[in-house]
């Protein structure tokens, strides 16, 4: 009976655990924490205001090809694209704005279906 | 007692009449506008009043409209003369009386108001003159000459010359001081149809079908040619202009700035298609024949070799080196990086034909009386740029080719008759990705059918990646075409001569970089500027990548 009390009592701490605290307790170390996201899919950028170019870190659900897409911020106008094969979890790359205009801009992560799983936005200065 | 009575009245009406005379003022010279000198004379009219001796009157004027500059009396040899004047006063007329009655006025400044016959007033002056002679002063003879300087009104808070200058009262006196009853004619001095003088804030609206209007600038010059007037246009294609005058005759000009970043945008593969077309079809200039354009000014603005407002293969074909980045050997008037060939004029009449001419009229006059003349709608248009991507597209009807001229094999319009604004859309895919051998892959992927031209100009980083090659698969009758305009921006394309082959489908076009460092990735490396595409029919094709 106790065994079963026990194990009754762990069941329901897992049950009181957010997907949040589990990735809080479980970071990948490798990144840093600026780059890091909760969930389990998305898109970030180190900074908001870039002037050269910028870590990325793209959070994947599976292996596969995934689109990164650039639009600009104002017309959504798609003006920069590219295509990754990358591998689930936490993948980090660059962004590089020293050729685009000054302006504000929209980085988006879709699927290779043009799905979005992400996005955020941010500003060549 | 009637007849007494009847006696009494009459002499008392006789009296209450008898003697009286004028004082009148009024211009020498008629005068037009701001700045031109008022002769102001002042003159005795005896009228039935007695000899005069002394006569001393008193007026005002309006300062904020009229200059003082200098009075010359007109009394005869021997009679004193003297002037005075106070700035800054206002004469008040004595209540409940006839303002005309200049001895009931004088009376009243002399014996009655006290302190109260004048108060402060800045936008007047009070100018006195007394004259005193030992004989009768001729009926007719003036008293005295005064001349102003006419003000702009702009600013001084009146709207017009009304009531300018005024007379508050008049002194006739006889040799033995009897006072001779005196009016004054007319009651106030104004002035009319006075032309010129600031005219304010002047605006500027700047018709083009460009985005950037900042990039934009203006000149305005006066009848000599001279520049009185340059700015920018802000954002919204707007230019607050001031320091014009009334009733003058300028002209206006827009002009793009020559360092604007997208230059290398405006003359494309659809203004090339139309070019050809038109050497094909036409090679007619304004005087009508068949032509595949809708507006007379595009035998002007597709005349980028400049032998005069005729489009023919060498304006084509100069075209078409531009965009392959081949140097003709002509001096061209393409519009491109470094260069801009603007057309402007006023709207209404951009692009007009008169006489078998096009026109871009430029002049302007402001009117202080017509409010619509003190504005202006300045259009503006680029060599080259004959599909209007970046210049205003004519809306004057005299400017527009008749259907009749108009061929219907290839058009930009898709029916003779209609304007030009028919564009299509279609889908492509433009994407990069590092390769198996860390090259970096740019491909243009298309289904679009029947495109017998394309462009897309590309920018990508020069700091991180190399052009090495452009691979075309574009089928075996397009001309290609790929130059690097600039460090970082490379053009490439296609164009069939002939109109008739197209773009084959699948990926007609892949650029091939070499990273200068290590990349993992290449998100903002390359980017799209221009991508376009034009029909066998003339219908420009806009891309839209999803």
């Amino acid at each position: 009976m106790k065994k079963i009390l026990i194990l009754l009592s762990l069941f329901l701490m897992m049950g009181c655990y957010q997907d949040d605290d589990l990735v809080t307790l479980y970071p990948d170390q490798d990144v840093p924490e600026s780059l890091q996201i909760k969930e389990l899919i998305g898109i970030k950028l180190e900074n908001t205001i870039v002037t050269d170019r910028v870590a990325m870190n793209v959070k994947l659900p599976l292996d596969g090809k995934y689109r990164i897409k650039i639009r600009h911020g104002m017309n959504n106008e798609l003006i920069s694209q590219e295509m990754i094969t990358a591998g689930e979890g936490d993948n980090l790359l660059k962004v590089y704005v020293a050729s685009l205009e000054k302006s504000g801009y929209l980085i988006q992560l879709t699927d290779e279906f043009h799905n979005v799983l992400g996005n955020q936005s941010f500003v060549v200065n | 007692m009637k007849k007494i009575l009847l006696l009494l009245i009459s002499v008392l009406f006789t009296l209450s009449t008898y003697g009286q005379s004028e004082i009148n003022y009024s211009p020498v010279y008629s005068v037009t506008k701001v700045g031109d000198t008022l002769t102001m004379k002042f003159q005795y009219n005896k009228g039935d009043g007695g000899d005069l001796t002394l006569a001393q009157f008193d007026f005002e004027y309006n300062n904020k409209l009229l200059s003082y500059i200098s009075s010359t009396s007109q009394a005869p040899t021997g009679a004193s003369y003297a002037r005075n004047n106070w700035t800054g006063y206002k004469f008040n007329p004595k209540a409940d009386s006839d303002e005309d009655d200049m001895d009931v006025q004088y009376t009243w400044w002399k014996d009655e108001a006290g302190a109260n016959s004048y108060s402060t007033s800045a936008d007047w002056s009070v100018e006195r003159t007394t004259i005193q002679h030992s004989t009768a002063y001729v009926d007719g003879n003036e008293f005295v000459k005064y001349q102003f300087k006419i003000k702009d009104k702009f600013n001084s808070g009146y709207d017009n010359y009304n009531n300018i200058i005024k007379m508050n009262w008049a002194n006739y006196q006889k040799s033995d001081g009897t006072v001779i009853q005196t009016i004054k004619s007319p009651s106030t001095q104004s002035l009319t149809g006075i032309e010129g003088g600031n005219a304010g804030s002047f605006t500027i609206n700047l018709k083009t079908a460009n985005s950037v209007k900042t990039d934009y600038s203006y000149t305005i010059k006066n009848s000599a040619g001279e520049s009185v007037a340059t700015g920018t246009f802000d954002e919204s294609g707007q230019a607050s202009v001031s320091g014009l005058e009334n009733n003058v005759t300028y002209t206006a000009e827009a002009n793009l700035a020559e360092d604007a970043t997208y230059l290398d945008e405006v003359v494309t593969v659809a203004d090339l298609a139309l070019v050809f077309a038109e050497a094909i079809g036409a090679g007619s200039g304004p005087s009508g024949g068949s032509t595949t354009f809708d507006y007379f000014i595009q035998d002007i603005m597709g005349d980028v070799v400049g032998d005069g407002g005729v489009v023919d293969f060498q304006d084509s074909y100069e075209i078409l080196a531009y965009l392959q980045g081949v140097t003709s050997g002509n001096t061209n008037l393409i519009t491109q990086d470094g260069q801009t060939e603007d057309y402007s004029g006023i709207e209404s009449t951009y692009g007009a034909v008169a006489n078998n001419t096009v026109t871009f009229a430029k002049s302007f006059t402001p009117l202080d009386s017509d409010v619509s003349t003190k504005t202006i709608d300045l259009a503006h248009g680029l060599v080259g740029d004959v599909n209007f991507s970046h210049s205003w597209e004519p809306t004057v009807n005299s400017g527009e080719k008749a259907t009749s001229a108009q061929t219907s094999s290839f058009r930009i319009s898709s029916a003779p008759g209609s304007k030009f604004s028919s564009t299509e859309t279609a889908n492509i895919d433009l994407i990069s990705e590092i390769n198996s051998e860390g090259q970096v892959v740019f491909s243009i992927n298309s289904d679009v059918e029947d495109m017998v031209g394309s462009q897309f100009n590309i920018v990508y980083d020069p700091n991180v990646l190399s052009l090495e090659n452009v691979v075309f698969d574009t089928g075996n009758e397009m001309t290609n075409f790929s130059n690097i305009v600039q460090e970082g921006l490379v053009r490439v394309g296609s164009f069939d001569q002939n109109v008739s082959a197209t773009v084959k489908q699948g990926t007609p076009y892949k650029l091939i970089f070499t990273p200068l460092e290590t990349i993992d990735n290449t998100s903002g490396l390359i980017s799209f500027r221009v991508k376009e595409g034009v029909k066998a029919d003339g219908t420009q094709i806009n891309f839209i990548i999803q």
